[in-house]
């Protein structure tokens, strides 16, 4: 079988193929001639960024991955302002990261296409909160194009290009976790002749300062032109490919379903078997088209709008409804959840409710019998990877600091380090915030003694944050802890690679997906900035790091121990490729005492109770040799295999 | 047919998604509709995971509703509890035995539930059909663990009603393998052909 970047790009016209939707969003960049791609990674959105790693250089487009959502945002728009089609993609807090741009610059336009594609997580499968994207959208007065699956999601970047152009204004391309990891049959469509050629493009900039430098005497002009743009694209949209009208054109009742939740509300009427409903599938859930929304209502005695999330169709069609004089019941999130993902049960249930039937499947009864299965299922919750190296600097740092630290940490795979048995994190807000939380908080427990005995207080809060995140937002806050004397110890947890999204590199890696990366080592930036301490331990040495956290905590100001260690999935991934073995280890029963230390401090997945022989266990299959136990085990219970083998 | 609708469950790290990969691509082959639906991220990480596959005529979003599953796949036997509300009535649930313990249980946080009480409730309050054994023992047989969602998927094809033949999905599996596996996945299909076989009496 062919490996799906390969079919990404294709020149196969016609061709049917099974697509991730990000992947499908990669192929639709391509099919419009895409010159320019920037993005930082971000669970559900990443797989479209690293699609564009793996065919950019084969389709002659310039990608990169950017050290975060903000500066990838301006170098797409640059690239957008010189007349290129460039697009950058987020999930939908990398949008606030990104927001200062995006919000200054929406007045200025563009000359080439360009498309921001965000993605939101309901459910909050991955992610620290639940924000709606098409909010943002509204509030910058940006149109928004939300597919229903894998295929629309291809073609509607192609029209999300298009559109961008024509009225030279921002265009976003809004996914969830439902589309964007939803794989669905994708037909191919004509790749343009620079993209097979592999033919670089490049663009023109003009300078323009009337236009491209927002000092307010220029942003006062621009508001009312975004305003006007807005209400424009809202006339175009009444004929949007991606909007129609369907179902009983003579019915009494209809339903607007925007996005994704279409899919739901089809399934769902299908199901119910009802078919005296007309439909309005909204590809274009901001603006509403207000014409096709006239269309639609016509001779309707009331609405139901399935909407995921926010009630932004939902406004709209009231407002709009209101300002008409047309009094009609219009129903949505009175009877459609506004917290979490849409499912077909909500969509089944809101519609049933609405026309008055009894639900196909007894929910009540079904949760009944559920909930008592459930009693008996142990949690499982994701943990960190066996031999993964923050494991043992959360171990070290806990130990350094007798447990009695505060210990804010950051957005990544270590914020599982909250987790017993480590309980090693204490906040988790946002990328980069460790730290700035870190200082707030060495500021609040030590903040009314004087400087003079502050300065004699123990460290007591340690920060910790990834490579990644480091370089992400977390740069700002290490400058301002350090500039404001603050007392805190800062590890980074340096694995070489953003883990967490899918091995992407960062400056930490050093190498791109091009190879003329140049690799920017943590510790010395630390220096440059002046921090009072830095270090670097190789946390597969566990003492070491230990003795280290231990004498960077004596240290009086900002401390920093780079804590590196390549991932343990990738470098595992990396041996598997290469058919290399690493040691297993076993339990010694004679020299297992039973204390359970292993389990109830150290926490590795592959080691396991065994509740017979009141001793652990480790399970072969799931051991990746980093020998973390063997140190931690006071008894030396822990061995390795002679014959080491996967 | 309409649809069908599988949910594959387990723990991250199983081979889940390949399993539901594999089943996309002999669905789209035999030319159906196909969704599926899938999670990424921190949520996969030794952490409980749930990948829907449906396909047919008709199929609109790419997860399974609950109560509407054909089949439940599951890789672990508290895993196939856990998600157990998409079972529809009638329907199977195709487990392997060998249970992989939480991190709580081995802390002494929480209990392993016995096999025989997991397969009670499937049975009786779900009026589910199960079809269980120790795949990875399988697997091993064949030649290593990792097959273990080959051997499986083997078994499901067994279902009665399946409708994928069992020769368009080893093929799949066949092209989608490492050259140097292509035989031992071939024969762990065959070891979970027979497991199922012989516990469905056929």
């Amino acid at each position: 079988m062919a490996k799906v970047t390969d079919m990404v790009l294709w020149d196969k016209p016609g061709e049917k193929v099974l697509l991730l939707g990000n992947q499908a969003i990669a192929r639709g960049a391509l099919e419009a001639n895409i010159a320019v791609y920037a993005a930082y990674p971000g669970t559900p959105s990443s797989e479209l960024t690293d699609t564009m790693a793996v065919v950019a250089k084969r389709a002659g487009v310039y990608m990169e991955y950017s050290t975060n959502e903000k500066v990838a945002f301006e170098t797409a728009l640059a690239a957008a302002w010189s007349g290129l089609r460039a697009m950058t993609a987020m999930k939908h807090v990398g949008l606030n990261v990104a927001a200062d741009t995006f919000l200054s610059s929406v007045g200025m336009g563009v000359e080439g296409g360009f498309v921001i594609m965000v993605a939101d997580d309901p459910s909050m499968w991955s992610s620290q909160n639940e924000q709606d994207t098409r909010v943002y959208a509204k509030f910058a007065n940006v149109p928004v194009l939300e597919p229903s699956d894998p295929h629309e999601a291809k073609e509607m970047t192609k029209y999300a290009f298009e559109l961008s152009e024509k009225f030279k204004h921002f265009v976003i391309l809004r996914t969830t976790t439902r589309t964007s990891h939803a794989r669905g049959d994708v037909i191919l469509g004509e790749l343009p002749e620079e993209i097979k050629q592999a033919k670089r493009k490049f663009g023109k900039f003009n300078k323009d300062p009337s236009r491209f430098v927002d000092v307010p005497s220029n942003a006062r002009r621009f508001h009312p032109i975004v305003l006007e743009k807005i209400e424009k694209i809202r006339e175009e949209l009444n004929a949007c490919p991606f909007n129609w009208i369907e179902g009983d054109e003579n019915a009494k009742v209809g339903i607007i379903a925007p996005g994704l939740s279409y899919a739901y509300v089809k399934e769902a009427l299908h199901w119910l078997g009802v078919e005296n409903v007309k439909i309005l599938k909204l590809g274009t859930p901001f603006p509403v088209p207000y014409g096709l929304l006239e269309k639609f209502m016509d001779g309707l005695e009331k609405v139901l709008i399935v909407e995921e999330l926010e009630p932004v169709v939902e406004e709209q069609v009231k407002t709009w409804a209101y300002d008409r004089g047309l009094r009609i019941p219009i129903h949505g999130k009175d009877l459609v959840p506004r917290v979490y993902e849409m499912t077909t049960r909500r969509a089944v249930t809101a519609i049933a409710k609405f026309l008055g039937l009894e639900t196909p499947l007894n929910y009540e009864k079904l949760d009944e019998k559920y909930k008592k299965a459930l009693e008996i299922v142990p949690p499982r919750p994701p943990s960190l990877c066996p031999a993964c190296p923050h494991r043992n600097s959360f171990f070290a740092i806990k130990k350094a600091t007798h447990s009695k630290g505060i210990y804010p940490s950051d957005i990544g795979c270590y914020t599982l380090g909250l987790l017993p048995p480590l309980n090693a994190v204490d906040t988790t807000v946002a990328m980069g915030g460790s730290i700035g939380i870190a200082h707030g908080l060495e500021i609040a427990q030590h903040g009314s003694l004087s400087e003079e005995q502050r300065k004699k207080e123990k460290k007591i809060v340690v920060a910790t944050i990834g490579d990644s995140t480091f370089y992400h937002t977390g740069l700002p806050a290490l400058a301002n802890a350090i500039y404001n004397r603050s007392n805190v110890l800062v590890v980074v947890l340096d694995n070489l690679v953003t883990a967490m999204t899918g091995d992407q590199p960062n400056p930490s890696t050093g190498q791109t997906p091009h190879g003329m990366g140049k690799r920017i080592p943590i510790e010395d930036v630390a220096k440059a900035m002046g921090a009072d301490f830095v270090a670097v331990v190789d946390p597969y040495d566990i003492k070491a790091t230990y003795e280290t956290i231990k004498k960077a905590l004596e240290v009086e100001g900002v401390s920093v121990v780079v804590s590196r260690q390549v991932c343990a999935l990738y470098r595992i991934g990396q041996m598997r490729k290469r058919g290399e073995k690493w040691p297993i280890y076993y339990v010694d029963e004679e020299a297992c005492t039973g204390c359970r230390l292993c389990v109830n401090a150290y926490g590795c997945p592959a080691i396991f109770w065994d509740e017979e022989k009141k001793q652990a266990r480790v399970e072969p299959t799931m051991c990746w040799g980093c020998g973390g136990c063997a140190q931690i085990c006071p008894f030396g219970a822990f061995k390795p295999v002679e014959e080491g083998e996967e | 047919m309409k649809e069908y609708n599988i949910v594959i469950t387990g723990v991250g790290g199983q081979g889940v998604l390949t399993a539901a990969n594999i089943l996309g691509w002999a669905a789209l082959h035999a030319g159906h509709k196909v969704r599926m639906g899938e999670v990424h991220g921190m949520s996969q990480r030794f952490g409980s995971v749930v990948s829907y596959v449906r396909f047919g005529e008709e199929v609109y979003g790419s997860m399974v509703p609950e109560g509407k599953g054909d089949v439940i796949l599951a890789f672990e036997p508290v895993e196939a509890l856990r998600y157990i509300n998409y079972l529809k009535e009638g329907g199977m649930v195709v487990v392997n035995t060998k249970p992989i313990v939480p991190v709580q249980v081995s802390m002494g946080k929480a209990r392993y539930p016995e096999l025989e009480e997991i397969k009670r409730i499937v049975e009786e309050d779900f009026k589910g059909k199960w079809i269980g054994f120790n795949a990875e023992e399988l697997a091993m047989k064949a030649g290593h663990v990792v097959t273990t969602n080959t051997v499986l998927i083997g078994a499901l094809t067994q279902v009665p009603e399946f409708p994928l033949d069992a020769e368009h999905v080893r093929e799949v599996i066949r092209l989608s393998v490492p050259p140097k596996a292509v035989d031992m996945n071939m024969k762990a299909f065959d070891l979970g052909i027979e497991a199922a076989k012989k516990i469905l009496g056929l």
